[in-house]
Order: structure tokens, then sequence, then C-alpha cells
């Protein structure tokens, strides 16, 4: 059931309406039935998976000794890596169980946090299956930690107009995000990058930065949408994104963007590889190799690397992913290694870091090394790579003739002008609020009312329909 | 609550005004140099071009002005599609209180293998609210459609065109002259069109599509409006490709079967080897326009 659907409306009124009628004790029942409706709605048969993940982790994790997590991790693994890459291995016909890759990194968050006794197992199967599939969060994260959520779900929340209000804005937000300015630039970039080969250095570039408009607009979009939803029903949902494309460094972005996978990445694998005795002795065996360097880098670099290789990896078994993984687990160790130098070096210049025009080359720089990075996930091939970056690089001009070439793949001459125009102003609108909120974060929350009619308006007559499904629903 | 109704109620209001006013007044829009509404306030014509972006691209206006002392037009549109050629002449004859002396209609084999769909947005502007609703009724009888379309047809589509109308129109009005394009486009080259890839294999003949070649033709007899159907000469490749064959010799089937006066491919004297006279497959450069044009005004005088 797409997000941006009449059924999903419709579902949600009803759900509000039984969720808000229900009493003390039945509120979270309606939910755990809703989000079963939910599942069963959008991939039926497949629901059987996520029972068998819900009732394994369960009972295996209710005595969270060593061999019960390895336990769970091999099935919960096992699944994923069943459904996600069966295609690699030539079976081309298994339908992949509706977000099968974050009910999966919850389901093995869980189980870490209860095996290191951060958390206490849950004494309740029922609340354990609401906390995996609540269903605004099932499909596209963000991913919720127990301790987080547990009690949200199963508390009594009474009927506030003033959430209900909050929620609704919120999503008026994120469908116009998804529908309104994702979906404008969706059909250029596919355009581009499924023949690269047929356009030069100038288009390129434009559907790149298209490109990384469309990826924060999805994503972000789908994540005012889950987080607008949730807040109706009373619960909040963690923040997945922060504006990250105002980062003034790659790491800094991704503290930024999709940050609940980040810091899941964080929690349950970078953290505790980084202590691990062979990572210890990895670090030794290259400090023979880089004597000057300081231990506590060195032991960074094996585990982001193979942070960086599985998220790469997470994304599906193709080389663009797991070259994006590599592409930016070097642009990571890069950073962590010159960031002494880079400082020492500031500190000479009297490079002052609070300057503006610093903070836009840095935040430049940025969105450069983050838009090599995206090239390489949004190719088709290796070759596609290849012939983008030489394009990019060796025949992108500005003239008439390169910009006319630029506005091709908008469709026909008479649409190209329109749709560049439409664009640009609502980029500018877009930066202009973020902008805003970078700099102070009550900023754009008065005159809401206002706001809304805009949106509702704009949405309505410029939104792409048809366009509802989201980028990370494939995940 | 009250003001959330009100924004709510206020939003509707504006969202219903603007769908109906794109929906009803679009094609009173005074757009330049393309369109039925231009096409109906250029007066009375000796001949009126409907076709798709073949003969946008095929025909040069200037030099059908020259032969017929400007009283020509072309008005057709990016992949247009038969069905939707039956309704367009429906409206000009609504519309216009004009006389056409000769109208073309465009022979084009593969418009038979179309399914039934909207393919340019100015169809959705050019089209009064009636010619509108038929071409839905059209595209929903052929099953083509479904909720997303139908809110794309008569809500969005045309929307960017239509606020931004004082910013694009004067853009747009000088790439065309009488509904045709003044661009000089020129050839990609021989090796270019030697390996453009095209694929004809899946394609099946859509009866909607041609049903409306007979209609076209019922209906033109009906009114004692004079008509001919005219093929564009393709890149040799295409034309003379199996499966374009075997529609090409539908078509023409379709047409005698019927009645009515064509002209083929074949039957102007143009060199469908000359990569310098093509700017795709089935498009011209400004060159092959040129030459088209100069045998298209002999064969259409000669008939």
């Amino acid at each position: 059931m797409s997000l941006i659907s009449l059924p999903f409306l419709f579902f949600m009124i009803c759900l509000l309406f039984a969720y808000y009628v229900a009493g003390e004790d039945q509120q979270w029942k309606v939910l755990l039935a809703a989000s079963g409706f939910f599942y069963l709605w959008s991939n039926p048969v497949c629901i059987i998976f996520i029972i068998i993940s819900i009732v394994s982790t369960f009972y295996l994790m209710r005595n969270p000794v060593k061999s019960h997590f390895i336990w769970t991790i091999v099935i919960n693994l096992g699944l994923l890596i069943l459904f996600k890459y069966s295609i690699n291995f030539g079976i081309d016909n298994l339908i992949v169980p509706l977000g099968i890759s974050f009910y999966t990194f919850m389901t093995i968050g869980y189980a870490h946090d209860c095996y290191d006794k951060r958390i206490r197992p849950s004494d309740n199967i029922w609340h354990y299956a609401l906390f995996i599939s609540y269903f605004p969060q099932l499909t596209q994260g963000p991913i919720g930690n127990y301790e987080e959520m547990h009690d949200q779900l199963i508390k009594y929340h009474p009927f506030d107009f003033q959430r209900i209000k909050t929620g609704g804005y919120r999503i008026i937000i994120g469908v116009f995000k998804k529908l309104v300015i994702a979906g404008r630039v969706g059909f250029y970039i596919d355009t581009v990058y499924s023949h690269p080969t047929g356009y030069s250095g100038l288009t390129l570039i434009v559907a790149t930065l298209f490109y990384l408009i469309e990826m924060y607009a999805d994503f972000s979009g789908y994540m005012d949408i889950v987080c607008g939803v949730s807040e109706m029903l009373g619960i909040s949902l963690k923040e997945n994104f922060k504006r990250p494309y105002f980062s003034k460094s790659i790491p800094e972005y991704w503290r930024r963007w999709h940050i609940s996978l980040n810091e899941w990445f964080n929690k349950h694998l970078f953290m505790p590889s980084v202590t691990t005795k062979w990572n210890k002795k990895t670090a030794n065996i290259l400090s023979k190799v880089f004597p000057k360097a300081k231990k506590g880098t060195l032991r960074l670099i094996v585990p982001t690397l193979m942070v960086w290789i599985v998220t790469g990896i997470w994304h599906g078994a193709r080389f663009s992913y797991l070259g994006w993984g590599i592409y930016f687990a070097i642009v990571m160790l890069i950073s962590f290694c010159t960031q002494g130098y880079v400082k020492k070096f500031n500190a000479k210049i009297h490079w002052n870091p609070d300057n503006t025009f610093i903070k836009a080359f840095q935040i430049v720089r940025t969105l450069t090394l983050l838009s090599f990075g995206e090239i390489i996930y949004r190719s088709e091939s290796f070759s596609d790579t290849v012939y983008i970056f030489k394009s990019i690089f060796t025949s992108t001009r500005i003239n008439g003739a390169s910009i006319a070439a630029a506005m091709t793949p908008f469709g026909n001459g008479n649409q190209a002008a329109a749709s560049v125009i439409i664009i640009v102003i609502l980029a500018i609108a877009q930066f202009v609020v973020e902008l805003a909120k970078e700099k102070d974060e009550k900023a754009f929350t008065g005159h809401r009312y206002i706001y809304a009619l805009l949106m509702i308006i704009v949405i309505a007559l410029f939104g792409v329909a048809g366009k509802s499904n989201f980028m990370y629903q494939a995940f | 609550m009250k003001k959330v109704l009100i924004t709510l109620a206020v939003a509707f209001i504006i969202i219903t005004s603007a769908i109906l006013f794109k929906n009803v007044y679009s094609c009173e829009m005074p757009i330049k140099n393309r369109g039925i509404r231009d096409a109906i306030n250029t007066g009375d014509l000796d001949v009126l071009f409907i076709g798709s972006s073949t003969f946008r691209a095929n025909v040069d206006m200037p030099m059908m002005d020259e032969a017929y002392d400007g009283r020509v037009y072309d008005i057709s549109y990016g992949g247009n599609q038969l069905v939707a050629t039956v309704i367009q002449y429906d409206e000009i004859r609504r519309r216009s209180p004009h006389d056409y002396g000769l109208i073309v209609f465009e022979l084009g084999p593969m418009m038979l293998a179309q399914d039934v769909a909207l393919s340019d947005s100015r169809v959705i502007w050019d089209l009064s609210l009636e010619g509108k609703q038929d071409l839905w009724i059209s595209m929903y009888t052929a099953g083509n459609t479904d909720f997303p379309m139908l809110y794309e047809f008569f809500v969005t589509s045309g929307m960017d065109d239509l606020i931004t109308f004082p910013v694009t129109e004067p853009f747009y009005s000088t790439r065309y002259y009488k509904g045709a394009k003044t661009d000089e486009t020129v050839s990609p080259g021989k090796e270019w069109l030697e390996n453009e890839e095209f694929d004809l294999s899946d394609k099946y003949l859509v009866e909607e599509q041609a049903d409306a070649v007979a209609n076209i033709i019922n209906e033109c007899k009906k009114d004692g409006q004079d008509f001919i159907f005219v093929e564009s000469p393709c890149y040799y490749r295409l034309q003379d490709d199996p499966v374009f064959r075997e529609y090409h010799e539908e078509f023409v089937r379709i047409l005698d079967e019927n009645g009515a006066d064509y002209i083929l491919a074949s039957d102007v004297s143009f060199d469908t080897h000359d990569a310098a006279l093509f700017e795709d497959m089935n498009h011209m450069s400004a060159e092959g326009r040129r030459v088209y044009t100069a045998e298209l005004i002999k064969a259409l005088k000669n008939r």
C-alpha cells in the first residue's frame, strides 16, 4: 500500500477512528492489527517471514546468551540474504518481503542490545511484534530502537487535535517533496542515466545535481510522511535527516543523512569492531607500515572499510553499490587521517571556520565529493560510470548549444522551458527554507496555514501523478 | 479546527478554479504560431495538415505559404494518434466557421500500432472541454486509463505551460511557423542513422487506431470535405523494415477499402538513402524538409 494513495488515506481515516475510540488497553492492539493489515495488503504471502523473524528473535533473546544471539543473526541475516541476493544466485522469481532490510536491522539491533544487556528482553511477544511491524517505519525506516519505541507504542495516547494538525502538516511537506520536487526531476534523471552515452558533460552534471535533489526530496519526503502519520498516532519517530546538504564535510554529511541507519551501523558494527582483538592486531601491523600514524586512527581503517562495504552491499549486490561503498570508505578514511594536518594548516593560515565564504566553500566541496559517489551509485554499469566521469571532466561546455542540449531530457522543447522554470523556482524555495532552518530551527514555523495552503495547491496542480513509489522502498 | 477547515476550503476553491480554467479556457489562450485556435484565426485555408511530429518536422511552411498564398496551416502534435486525429478534425469543424479546401491527414504506418494514449500535452491545451472528454472516452474505451492518468489528463497536464505562459510563450512561438517547426535541424550523419537501433517486432495492430482511419474518411465524406492521406518518406532502414511494410500495406488496405485518396512516400521523388536529408529515422532535417516539401507541393497540385 503506497503511502500516497487513496487506499492509504482510507486506511488512515479508519485507523485514527479505531485508535482513538479504543480503550486504554486496546490502543496498541489496534495498532498491531493495523500493522498486520498493512503488511497483508502489501505482501500477503511474505508475512510468514516477518513472523518467523519476530517469533525466533523473541524466544531466542529471552535468554540472551551468545549462542542464541548468533542464531538470531543467522536466521535474520539468512532470510535477508536469501531474498535480497537470490537473484545473484540465479533465483529471480522470489518476492522480497516488504521492509525486510529495515526490520532485519531492527531485529539484529534488538538482539545485540539484549545480548550486551543494554536493554531487558521483551516479555510480551505482541509488544515485540508491534515494535518490529509498526507500519510507518516498516518499509523504509527510520530504524527504531526498542528502548525508545517500546513505551511509546504501548502507552495510551488520548486524542490530541494539535498532534493531528502537526502530523498532517508534516505529511503535506512530505507529499510536496515527493510528488512535486522528486517526481519532477526523476524523469530527467531516468532519461539521462539510462543512456548516459547519449549526453555530454553539462547534461550529465545537471542530471547528477538533480539526482541529489531527487534523493533528498524522495527519502526525506517519505520520512516526513511517516513521521507525520506516526505523530497523528501520538508516537514520535526518530528524525532521519538534518539538512544534510549543508554539511561541511563528508563525515558530517553521514551524521545528517539517514541518521538511524548510520547510528545503527555505528552502534552495532563499527564500534564493536573497533574494539575487537583482530582489529587491534591489524592496527599494529599497519603501524609498522605507517609508523608516524596515530594508533587510534589506524584502528579506524578496517572497521570503516567494513562498514562501508556492508552498507554498499546492503543496497544490493551490484558493482555500483559496492563501488559507492568503497568510495565513501576511502573518502571517510582520508578525512580521518588528514584531520590533524588540516587543523594545523588552517591554524597556520588563520582560516576562520565561521567565515560565510569558507563555510560555503566547504559545503560546495562536500556536495562535489558526494556527487562523485552518487554518480557511481546511480550508474547502471562500470562503463557508464567511466563515461560519465570522463564526459564531465573533458566535454563540459557552457554555451547556448550545450544548454539547449541539457534541456532535451525534459521532453520536447515545449515542455522543457516550463519544467526548467518550475524546477528552478521550487529548488530556490526549498533552498531558502532549508537555509533559514539551518540558521534557526524555528524558521518557517509561523504562518503554517498559509504554507500548508500553498503546498496543497501546488501538490494538487503540479504534483507528478502516479509517482508514488519511493526509492528506498526497494531496499 | 476552524482554521484547518478554512485552509482546506480555500485550497479546494483555488484548485477547482484552476482545473476548470485549464479544461474550459485553455483552448482560448492566445497561443501564436501553433495550435487549433491559431489555425482557426488564420481564416479560410487551402490546405490544413493534421498529423504527428512527422508533419511538423517534414513540411516547410514558408514554401507551402508561397505555393498556396499563405492559406495553409499545420496542427500536428508529437506522437499524434489516429484516434486523436478524428477528435481534432471534429474540433475544427465544430469551432471553425472557415472553409478548408483540402485536409491532409497523415499516413503513418506505425500509427496503427500505437496504444490509445495522450501523446502530447498540447492536445489537451488545444481541445475544448468537449474534445477533451471525447479523447478521454476513447482512451477509456481502449482500456488504457487509470486514476493517475485521469488526474494527469484533467489536472496536471499542461499546468506547467499555463503557469509559465507569459514567460514561455514568447520563446515557444519563435520555434514554430503556422504549426510547423522552424528549426534548422541538421542530420546527425550517416553513421548515426545506420547504427540507430529500433525494434518493431513487438508491435501489434491496435484496432481503435485502424477504426479511426475509417472514421476520419467517413466523417470527411459526410461533411463533403476534400481530404487526402499523405505518407512522409522515412530513412530507408525504417521504410524497408518488414514490420513497417506490413503496417504500411494494412494502412493502404484500409484506405482502399474506404475509397480514400492518398500519396505514398514512393509517389514522390525523394532519396531515402541520403542521410543528409534526415534528422532521425522518420523526421527530416531542414534540408530534407525543403526537398520533400517541393515534391509534396507538386504532388498535391497534380492530384
